[in-house]
């Protein structure tokens, strides 16, 4: 391997209020290599590449591209260098095509100064030809899969002839089977010359096609190696700072009677298409059951439909004895079915309110909190300040707005609130997510602790270590549909990505 | 005389006046939410200009002295909007709103504080536009479609044929519709979507300033007291109703413009009350919304569920 | 809603006094004396019993429909249509005024109070169901429906109501629908209690009830945050909070125009005009979203809106400097970035510290 080196970044510091997203990071990637980045969520690795695209700007540090230093002051100046970023969320316009999106900004011009569709059009169908993309131009972005999308996102940054390629954890909303594909297209891409840099926090994908990486941890370079004189081992230890990587605590689950039955359900998504075919599913006391699977499988709207933010299109949920399909949200509370949503800020919370009354507001019609619909704030204070030292939500006191909170913090809200009430039941959708890793292992300690009081819990997560250590029994979801049961403890990661893909057995 | 009598030329050429000062109005809302600014303010941007107009030329005796300051009013106007909701982060709609109670309070404070003046300003130093006459339709069946009318009707063509150019056919219009569908995107793209807002927020400025300017000086020479009316918040809802494109926009407004017209005719045919005549547009509004309503429900129609 | 802070404060000060200046500059450019206006002004709001009666007259409901925006704003909705709820109330509490008789004194004036809250609120049925179940901007409904407004109302009171065949104008009210007016040359009257009153419940309801902690659960900023997922989440109907705010608001409007028929103008007229619907935005906006800030505003409001009248008439300046006063005002108030940048200065932080309400 050649060893020019096309990106060198410095010393780079970036802090937000509150956290340091970057410190003093050294990064350097060889032309030609395919370099992986990796580290947690919250790691900084999206912050490192955004100051390298120019969205952010450093504190401190220098950025050299191609061995000539650079202020790169705006996105502009990193595409007039090569660079080109697919971020972490998609940045398509929905309702333009493929082309479109693909020229934005930089549309080709006839001589009348208008844009030239058509040339724009064959400039984008040579590209994908040679590099084997396949393109349909008339397909507006809202209606292409996930898949499309991300391949719209690569083809953006060829078309502007990107010689640097940042993918931010490109196979985070991926099946093994397309993240195989998103694979090949990285291999011709380099073999055309190309240098890319691929975010992950999956370590397997690191070592199966990266030529080196570097591994961050809190905002920090923890290591650089070649991925042939490294092991997943190694690199784990380096990205978590301990040797052994979430293991979590526990007994083996002592389940009793059944709790929830969910029978043949079926649920329509937002746009009216069908979301969740016909799933089966039950919970008992003592039990945690996982769902596992690719974001955007239904996950969402099961949740929803057993919480009752969604009506149930058909089937039956029975709770016990009754069946609360459709019921209302209220109906369903009011049962102790407890609900950590996977939208915090606009579901979980509401960040203009205080801590406090977010605090109470599964709790605030009961006594002491209040009597005859009115408030008794002592008792309230009282009642918000023991969540806040149970839970450890870092804030001085609780009249604070939601908003000035951290996000572990404001999740650490969600679960003090939803787990303070006593649930029979806890639906928990993306729990940890964006959570850093102490507060995790809390989190999962919590819920743990419910199943070993007797309570039932429901773990929906795209984090497959999540639900593999956490859950005592998992669901694969695919496509709307449960496609396989396993135990966590009889089946390994490479079988499980394959019933993520929907292949039954 | 029939009710049906009164679909002649005549009401299409009312429809056409009536249709202008919406349509242009409605254009530069359309230009706005396009790029996802919600301006509310163009309603007092009107005023303002409408107001400036009937000042200029009431002092200098030219109409042309009373475009630039009606234009000028606008402009500054949205000057004003930008400042605080771009660069000093007041909620778009707060900005709006204050600036449309600030534009109502401040031109009745200079009208009766300038000019002794309660309630209208008339005077006959105003200048105010003519009709355009082309002699080269002089006896051609086109004539009466095509002359005579004042400015705001052939602006209103073209700005919604111009826009709906400039929307598919340039770099701007798609930077504009990028920025106010998917900001991130557009930002992604090198494209500074401030500056496109700052930039659709000044060229609507100057629109809301025309299309103000011609309430005070088409086709009555005076200013009134509020007398943009509503005017912006109608060009909301038919850009709205028109999906904010340019040539929807235009169908939108010429809705307003048809149930002003017949509203005026059916006044002389049957002697209405005059207040239940005004209220027409308003009331054609509130039908619209509530079509707004309806077409966004029927929307989502939810797929069957397939027999087990 | 953020709570009163230093900042807050400090920017409304300093805003105050670049306001005084502008009103300096325009003042003396349309060719007046800023010092006599500013004695006027002072006069007319604050200088002896009759005046002061005045200007609390003006406060009455000044504060009730910065009530009404508060109460909207704050479940989440945008309701700029509280002028119409305003009209339409004033409307019917008047004619329910000369329509019934034989009542008692209470039984009548709460009789008409009720009837001109009813329809007030029934005003902002229309746009609260379109947004809430089609998704209709609440904004742009409730502003339309000012203008429906006035021109209905006056058409009633031209055609329908009317009683007199010269003016334009229903009859006079009954003397058992009057609410008092309490000192001799003046509409100062007791709807000024029931204001005070219902703001007070306002404040002691949205922070101190679980029905005011459902109502807000959806929304508390100051941009209209409706549809929040967070109160349906939590089992609280947003929707219905959604409407029930916007109900209470439009009552509240309505109350507003009922006690200027029943206390001040005693009949509805044609070319009665009122605007403190949309002064009600503004006052609501720098009282903070909070009931008690509203009172407060809206008497240094009304008085300066007095005095606004006295300068008008001793003076050639227009009373609508006032509202082009405040507006200015509000334009430093509603500037996010100012309040922030303020952060920036530790005595700032300091300050606002020392300042900041009492911790739970
Ligand atoms: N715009 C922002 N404002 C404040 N904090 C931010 C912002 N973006 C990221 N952060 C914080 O910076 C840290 C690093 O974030 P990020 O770079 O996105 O991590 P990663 O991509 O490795 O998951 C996190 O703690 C995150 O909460
Ligand atoms: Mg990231």
């Amino acid at each position: 391997m050649n060893k020019e080196i096309a990106i060198d970044l410095k010393n780079i510091t970036k802090a937000y209020p509150g956290v340091v997203a970057n410190k003093n990071v050294d990064f350097q990637v060889y032309k030609g290599e395919i370099h992986a980045l990796v580290g947690e969520n919250g790691a900084g690795k999206s912050t490192l590449m955004k100051i390298l695209y120019g969205i952010e700007q450093p504190d401190e540090g220098e950025i050299f591209v191609n061995g000539s230093s650079e202020v790169i002051s705006k996105v502009e100046t990193a595409i007039n260098l090569g660079i080109g970023m697919v971020h972490q969320e998609f940045t398509l316009v929905p309702s333009f095509t493929a082309p479109e999106n693909i020229g934005l900004g930089q549309e080709p011009k006839n001589n009348r100064g208008l844009v030239d569709w058509k040339g724009l059009n064959n400039a984008v169908m040579d590209i994908a030809k040679k590099y084997g993309f396949e393109v349909d131009p008339g397909l507006k972005m809202i209606d292409a899969s996930v898949g499309v999308q991300q391949r719209t996102e690569i083809l953006k940054t060829l078309y502007r002839n990107a010689n640097i390629l940042i993918l931010d954890e490109p196979t985070a909303v991926l099946t093994p089977q397309e993240t195989d594909e998103l694979f090949t297209v990285i291999r011709t891409l380099v073999d055309e010359g190309k240098t890319v840099i691929f975010i992950t926090h999956k370590l397997r994908e690191v070592m199966e096609i990266a030529d080196r990486v570097t591994v961050m941890r809190a905002g920090e370079v923890q290591g650089v190696s070649e991925t042939g004189n490294t092991s997943i081992t190694e690199l784990a230890s380096q990205m978590v700072g301990r040797e052994v990587f979430l293991q979590v605590k526990k007994d083996e689950a002592q389940p009793t009677e059944k709790i929830l039955d969910v029978q043949d359900l079926w649920v329509h998504d937002a746009r009216g298409l069908l979301a969740v075919k016909g799933i089966d599913l039950d919970i008992k006391k003592g039990e945690i059951v996982g769902i596992a699977g690719v974001e955007g499988n239904g996950q969402t709207e099961l949740v929803e439909a057993l919480t009752g933010l969604r009506k149930a299109s058909k089937g039956k949920v029975m709770y016990l004895d009754e069946d609360i399909a459709s019921s209302s949200p209220k109906n369903i509370r009011r049962k102790k079915i407890a609900h950590i949503p996977e939208d915090r800020t606009n579901t979980g919370l509401n960040t203009q309110l205080s801590i406090w009354e977010n605090l109470i507001g599964n709790s605030y019609f009961r006594k002491p909190l209040s009597s005859r619909g009115i408030f008794n704030l002592k008792k309230v204070g009282e009642h918000a300040n023991k969540l806040r030292e149970d839970f450890d939500i870092r804030a001085p006191n609780v009249s604070l707005k939601v908003k000035s909170l951290s996000g572990g913090n404001q999740q650490k809200v969600v679960v003090a609130r939803e787990l303070s009430e006593d649930p029979s039941l806890t639906i928990a959708s993306q729990p940890t997510r964006g959570v850093d890793i102490g507060n995790i292992e809390a989190i999962h300690e919590q819920l743990v602790q419910m199943r070993d009081e007797g309570g039932a819990v429901l773990l929906v997560s795209a984090e497959l270590d999540e639900v593999m250590a956490v859950a005592d029994r998992v669901g694969v979801m695919y496509e709307g549909q449960i496609v396989k049961w396993v135990n966590p403890k009889e089946v390994d990661q490479a079988q499980m990505g394959l019933y993520m893909a929907g292949v039954k057995d | 005389m029939e009710w049906i009598e009164i679909f002649d030329i005549s009401l299409l050429r009312s429809l056409l006046r009536s249709t202008a000062p919406i349509a242009i109005v409605g254009l530069a809302a359309a230009l706005c939410s396009a790029a996802g600014v919600l301006n509310i303010g163009l309603e007092g941007k009107m005023l303002n200009a409408a107001f400036a107009g009937v000042a200029a030329s009431y002092y200098t005796e030219s109409v042309w002295a009373g475009l630039a300051a009606g234009v000028t009013a606008g402009l500054l106007t949205a000057l004003l909007f930008g400042l605080l909701s771009f660069t000093l982060g007041a909620d778009e709609v707060l900005a709006g709103l204050a600036i449309n109670i600030f534009s109502l309070a401040g031109t009745t404070y200079l009208m009766r504080t300038i000019w002794g003046q309660a309630g209208f300003f008339s005077d006959p130093r105003i200048v105010g536009f003519e009709p355009i006459h082309f002699t080269f339709l002089e006896g051609s069946f086109l004539e009466p479609f095509l002359s005579d009318f004042t400015y705001s009707v052939y602006l209103m063509f073209f700005l919604a044929v111009g826009l709906h150019i400039v929307y598919y056919r340039t770099r701007l219009g798609t930077a504009i519709r990028a920025t106010g569908e998917n900001p991130e995107a557009a930002e992604d793209a090198g494209i500074n979507t401030v500056r496109i807002k700052w930039l659709v927020t000044i060229f609507s400025g100057a629109l809301a300033g025309i299309s103000g300017l011609f309430l005070s000086l088409e086709n009555l020479t005076m200013f009134t007291e509020g007398m943009s009316a509503g005017k912006g918040y109608i060009g909301l809802v038919a850009s709205s109703f028109g999906n904010n494109t340019p040539l929807g926009t235009f169908g939108a407004s010429a809705f307003f413009g048809l149930g002003d017209a017949i509203g005026i005719r059916l006044q002389g045919v049957y002697e209405l009350d005059s207040r239940l005549i005004l209220m027409i547009p308003y009331a054609l509004t509130v039908v619209v919304l509530i079509l707004i309503g309806i077409r966004q429900r029927l929307k989502v129609r939810p797929v069957p569920i397939p027999e087990s | 809603m953020d709570k009163f802070s230093f900042k807050d404060v400090l920017v409304t000060v300093a805003g105050l006094f670049i306001t005084v200046f502008i009103a300096w500059v325009l003042i003396t450019a349309t060719g007046n004396n800023p010092s006599e206006v500013a004695k006027y002004l002072y006069e007319g709001g604050f200088k002896g019993t009759r005046n002061i009666a005045n200007s609390l007259y003006q406060a009455t409901p000044l504060i009730l429909t910065a009530v009404a925006t508060l109460v909207s704003f704050r479940v989440g909705m945008f309701n700029i249509g509280i002028n119409g709820s305003m009209y339409v109330g004033a409307l019917y509490a008047g004619w329910a005024g000369y329509r019934f008789t034989g009542l008692g004194h209470f039984s009548h004036v709460t009789l008409c109070i009720a009837i001109g809250m009813f329809v007030g609120a029934a005003w902002m049925l229309l746009p609260a169901l379109l947004r809430v179940y089609a998704g209709v901007s609440e904004i742009i409904s409730t502003i339309i429906l000012n203008f429906v407004a006035v021109l209905f109302v006056s058409y009633m009171a031209n055609g329908p109501f009317r009683a007199d065949p010269i003016a334009p104008a229903t009859p006079r009210i009954l003397e058992t629908a009057e609410l008092k007016q309490i000192f001799p040359n003046s509409q100062f009257n007791t709807g000024f209690f029931i204001a005070v009153f219902v703001a007070i419940l306002a404040h002691f309801v949205l922070n101190k009830t679980t029905f005011g902690y459902e109502l807000r659960s959806g929304g508390d900023g100051l941009v209209g945050m409706y549809p929040s997922r967070f109160s349906s989440y939590l089992g609280i109907p947003s929707d219905r909070s959604a409407i029930t705010g916007m109900l209470i608001s439009g009552a509240l409007g309505g109350l507003a125009g009922a006690i200027e028929v029943l206390g001040a103008v005693r009949y509805f007229f044609q070319e009665l005009e009122f605007n403190q619907g949309f002064d009600g935005i503004l006052i609501g906006i720098l009282g903070k979203l909070e009931p008690i800030g509203a009172i407060i505003a809206s008497l240094f409001y009304g008085a300066i809106k007095n005095g606004g009248f006295y300068v008008d008439y001793k003076t050639d300046v227009a009373r609508e400097i006032i509202i082009v006063l405040i507006s200015i005002l509000i334009f430093f108030v509603s500037a996010q970035k100012i309040v922030k940048g303020l952060e920036k200065y530790p005595i700032v932080k300091k300050l606002d510290s020392i300042f900041s309400r009492k911790k739970m």
